[in-house]
């Protein structure tokens, strides 16, 4: 009885927030369900019509999807070895510095995703951009570059932003996690002779298998789903066809257009992806469970 | 630690649960049913420095014809559309609302609005409605959007910077090259003329201009004529500026119409396709510009104005306003009449009615009467056709811009890829 | 940093052969170079913040220094309400997913029971489903609850967003603490209720640290639910509303924009320089198991 007492008042807020919406949306997602359907509440079933156009769509497998996955894979890697870096740096670090460099670290965290955004893309702006300014004031550059038309400078400042706004989650709780490894441990590995790389890759990281599978876990979702990054850039609203991901495709296909059970279906599709995508570390969590 | 240390965990349980009861069976009804005597109305953000002001005197006037009472909101136009959507959804659409001229037939078609028909014959007004605003918000033949305020888009240019150059502002397109040349040699380091590859509306006039049409329907079915040698001729120019006569700048391959204003207003181009609305905007960004830019009608290739499209708002109506006379007052007591003008005054567009428009066409201000030229004889709309959103949403003809400027396709391909796409999306089969 | 575990354990074993100054030289280079890039877009902000002609300029030092944007933003802006609002909306979401994602976690993390493990799948799942597809059955769920347009409602909302990540990490948090310790004040004749204050409270303390600052932070920046939910009650806006505001129509106000998105950066800035410590240890024993 009592797991259930205490559990019910999360289940009833999610239950009555989440879980009904959820299934709405499921549901929206075997209509075609635009702008008429939402003003007269009546349905307009089409069953699975809007997946099969999903997954015909030569956009999806061509660009949208090469774009996402890759990009999601180079985010997460990058996130994570640069937070893990970051960390270990952190860690042997003396009180002063450290304190100083995780509040810098809070504040790349704390600044909205939208203003950060903003600053890279003037940062790289083509005509008045600190970067084109250096590359041609060091001779480098002959000309402005507009860094946003390429399919892959684009995705490279993508990749800044999202790693400069991701690393910092990463950073502290590998911090956290490495400040828990057993002295001992590493002791006897240096007594045995190991270098520090060979301590940190088979002792560390082994120990930190569940603080990496929780971090991996996250942050392929959140890669995932990026949005405003790549939306907000020139070009990234859609009329940059190269550089769609699934969020943007997903957006300007179906809530700008007003079809809504399009978008639904999209929806329904990329959580069973992550689903998939995630199963390896997700079992890894739960395996610990069955203790 | 004693059970009166347990008894706050168990009341905290029972608290949320019973709150999460209560309010799930909250009954009534929800939205926004205003009572009896009062009119709730969505106004777009921004358009008019002086809004607050101009409602309060329209509320007075109002409850003092009517006895009732004005409920005014006002909706950022970036959050807009999601904003009527929901509240479609919801059931808490406000009674009248601005709705740009490009959403009055998307929400017509959705059947949340009203014909307004009925109440312009009987108010005798219908003579007397800008043309192109009438077209726009006419829906399967009836009128839902009552014309309110546009604005149209004509070359704006830097007249210190032509004078500077010895350039007179362009009759045709053969002068507009040649005024390009010489800004370009006078100031090798500005931008001549601005060729914005996201702003859509910048780049029909070109197409009209050399005979092509955006769109035209037969029948029922939509063809797009992006591709037709005619417009190919009107893109390839205005894009050649760039590409060719590099003219423009690499960063404007991705520029809205608001990085072209923000340049502007910086003093770093030499014209552009700019507002009616924009003279405002520029000196208030920088107070140094004032007096030092002026206006003509967008040329035609061999002379002549090239139409350019004239951008504006309806007031309409939604279906589920209680009373309907009420509105429609106020509708006609907003887009005729006093009220017009002075809105028209404050915020710098013209007015929906011909009458009115009248006066502003005898102005002598060179940041006015090149417009107002514009707007009576050069003045023309997009496709009026609910799925032209999805159209924009798409940025069908941003993206034909944009891979042309930055070298991607040329323009024979890109303009057929775009004609191609809207023909598909217009006819709804995207 | 935390002083409950066994201390440092990079720190060099044998100090004298370790801190050549080659080392120290390499590792203050890191440093700097991680600051320059963890500070960069920060410095930019407050530098453009501070710039009349923000926007406009592209100098490393306010080409004309003024306060005015931050005076416009906090008065005409709106900001005070704005502040004040998104803190009311902040700290409940804080406080009450906090109690709630505790409760829950201590059930699926203590007691073995049916469902454990598909209750833990959907929280999950939940978490992965894009926001935008939920605007519409949301809204229409807040409205049949009644609470469009109040802070409640909103607060409500971002509690059901919280908790699948709330849940999920404090499961971690409450299993770390050894059983031992509760069977130990059973024996000292505790009830449950009295186990749970004392004992696994305090160490799930730093757990429910980590938490509430995610939650925090998810209510703090949220945009598209609380422009949704709201709508046209501008005296219930959060800053996140209000920093959308300065994007006009026809140009973006970059000052103002800067201006509010420093002032929006602060409290959360302090906030986690408060609980630095705290939140260190706190994540990692999340995740780990003792």
């Amino acid at each position: 009885m009592r797991p259930w007492l205490l559990l019910t008042p999360a289940l009833l807020v999610l239950a009555v927030l989440l879980l009904w919406p959820l299934v709405r949306v499921f549901l929206f997602s075997l209509q075609d369900y635009g702008l008429r359907e939402i003003t007269t509440g009546e349905p307009n079933w089409i069953g699975t019509a809007n997946y099969a156009e999903i997954l015909t769509s030569p956009e999806l497998w061509t660009v949208v999807l090469p774009n996402t996955v890759g990009f999601a894979v180079l985010s997460v890697v990058g996130t994570v070895a640069f937070g893990t870096g970051v960390a270990v740096l952190l860690a042997s670090l003396g009180t002063f510095w450290r304190t100083v460099t995780s509040s810098a670290i809070m504040a790349a965290w704390a600044m909205p995703a939208v203003t950060g955004t903003y600053v890279w893309i003037w940062i790289f702006d083509a005509d008045r951009g600190v970067f084109n300014d250096v590359l041609m004031g060091t001779g480098l550059l002959d000309e402005p570059t507009n860094w946003f038309t390429d399919r892959w400078s684009f995705y490279a400042i993508v990749l800044l932003n999202v790693i400069h706004h991701g690393f910092p989650f990463v950073a502290v709780t590998v911090l956290a996690g490495l400040l828990g490894v057993p002295k001992e441990m590493l002791e006897a590995a240096e007594m045995d002779g190991a270098g520090s790389f060979r301590r940190f890759f088979s002792i560390i990281v082994p120990q930190l298998r569940q603080v990496f599978a929780v971090v991996i876990i996250l942050s392929t979702i959140w890669d995932f789903k990026v949005f405003a990054q790549v939306y907000l850039m020139p070009g990234g609203a859609g009329s940059n066809r190269s550089v769609l991901n699934l969020g943007v495709w997903s957006y300007v296909e179906s809530f700008g257009q007003n079809r809504y059970g399009f978008g639904s279906a999209i929806a329904v599709l990329l959580t069973l992806l992550l689903l998939a995508i995630t199963a390896i570390y997700v079992r890894t969590v739960l395996a610990e469970e069955e203790r | 630690m004693t059970r009166a240390m347990r008894r706050p965990l168990v009341a905290a349980t029972g608290a949320v649960l019973l709150a999460a009861t209560t309010a799930a069976c909250g009954g009534g009804s929800g939205g926004d049913t205003e009572g009896d005597g009062t009119l709730s109305v969505w106004i777009m953000q921004g358009t008019n420095p002086d809004a607050e002001g101009f409602f309060d005197d329209v509320s007075a006037a109002f409850e003092e014809e009517t006895g009732a009472t004005l409920d005014v909101e006002f909706v950022e136009w970036g959050d807009a559309h999601n904003r009527f959507v929901t509240s479609i959804a919801g059931g808490t659409t406000p009674d009248v609302a601005e709705t740009g001229t490009t959403w009055t037939p998307e929400f017509a078609d959705a059947g949340a609005l009203a014909p307004l028909d009925e109440y312009v014959d009987a108010a005798g007004i219908g003579d007397d409605l800008v043309e192109g605003l009438v077209e726009a918000g006419t829906y399967d033949e009836q009128l839902y959007g009552m014309p309110w305020y546009a604005g149209v888009r004509s070359l704006v240019y830097n007249t210190e910077m032509f004078e500077q150059a010895g350039v007179e502002p362009p009759t045709t397109w053969a002068e507009l090259e040649d005024a390009a040349a010489g800004l370009k040699e006078e100031y090798p380091d500005k931008i001549a003329v601005a060729v914005p590859g996201d702003a859509e509306f910048t780049v029909y006039p070109w197409v009209w201009g050399a005979g092509g049409e955006v769109a035209t329907l037969d029948g029922d079915t939509w063809t797009s004529g992006l591709d037709s040698p005619e417009s190919q001729d009107g893109i390839g120019f205005w894009t050649g500026l760039a590409t060719e006569g590099g003219y423009s700048s690499t960063g404007a391959t991705t520029w809205r119409e608001t990085d072209v204003l923000d340049a502007f207003a910086a003093g770093d181009v030499g014209m552009a396709v700019m507002g009616s609305w924009t003279p405002g905007a520029i000196v208030d960004a920088n107070p140094d510009m004032e007096g030092k830019f002026a206006a003509v009608p967008i040329p035609g290739k061999d002379g002549g104005i090239a139409p350019s499209v004239l951008g504006g708002s309806h007031l309409s109506m939604f279906e589920t306003a209680e009373d309907k006379d009420l509105a429609f007052t106020f509708i006609e007591m907003m887009t005729t009449g006093e009220f017009a003008q002075q809105w028209g005054e404050q915020s710098g567009y013209f007015p929906g009615q011909v009458s009115l428009l009248d006066e502003t066409l005898e102005s002598t201000d060179p940041l006015v009467a090149p417009f107002a030229q514009q707007f009576v004889e050069g003045g023309a709309s997009v496709p009026v056709a609910p799925t032209y959103g999805a159209v924009q949403a798409k940025l069908t003809t941003s993206t034909m811009m944009q891979s042309i400027l930055s070298g991607d396709a040329d323009v024979a391909e890109a303009s057929k890829a775009a004609a191609e796409e809207m023909t598909g999306v217009l006819n709804g089969s995207e | 940093m935390s002083t409950t575990r066994s201390g440092l354990a990079l720190r060099p074993l044998s100090r004298t052969s370790r801190r050549s100054p080659l080392r120290q030289l390499g590792k203050g280079v890191l440093v700097a170079l991680l600051l320059v890039f963890t500070l960069f877009p920060v410095y930019w902000m407050l530098n453009s913040s501070l710039d009349a002609r923000a926007g406009h300029t592209s100098s490393f030092w306010p080409a004309e220094p003024t306060l005015d944007h931050y005076v416009f933003v906090l008065t005409e802006g709106g900001f005070g309400t704005f502040l004040r609002n998104s803190l009311i909306v902040a700290l409940g979401t804080v406080v009450v997913s906090s109690v709630l994602a505790l409760l829950a976690s201590v059930a699926v993390a203590r007691f073995r029971f049916r469902l454990r493990t598909q209750i833990l799948m959907l929280v999950l799942i939940v978490q992965m489903v894009p926001l935008e597809a939920l605007v519409i059955p949301l809204f229409v769920q807040v409205r049949d609850l009644q609470l469009l347009e109040t802070l409640i409602g909103l607060v409500i909302v971002y509690v059901a967003l919280a908790l699948p990540f709330g849940i999920w990490m404090l499961r971690g948090f409450v299993a770390a603490v050894p059983v031992e310790l509760e069977e130990a004040a059973y024996l000292d004749g505790a009830t449950w209720g009295r186990m749970f204050w004392s004992v696994l409270l305090p160490l799930v303390a730093p757990g429910l640290v980590a938490t509430s600052i995610f939650s925090f932070i998810t209510a703090w920046n949220e945009f598209i639910f609380a422009m949704t939910m709201l709508g046209g009650a501008t005296e219930n806006y959060t800053v996140a509303i209000g920093l959308r505001s300065f994007f006009g129509v026809h140009s973006n106000d970059w000052g103002a924009i800067m201006a509010a998105s420093t002032i929006i950066t602060v409290p959360v800035m302090i906030f986690f320089i408060l609980v630095q410590r705290r939140l260190a240890s706190g994540l990692t024993a999340g995740a780990v198991k003792a």
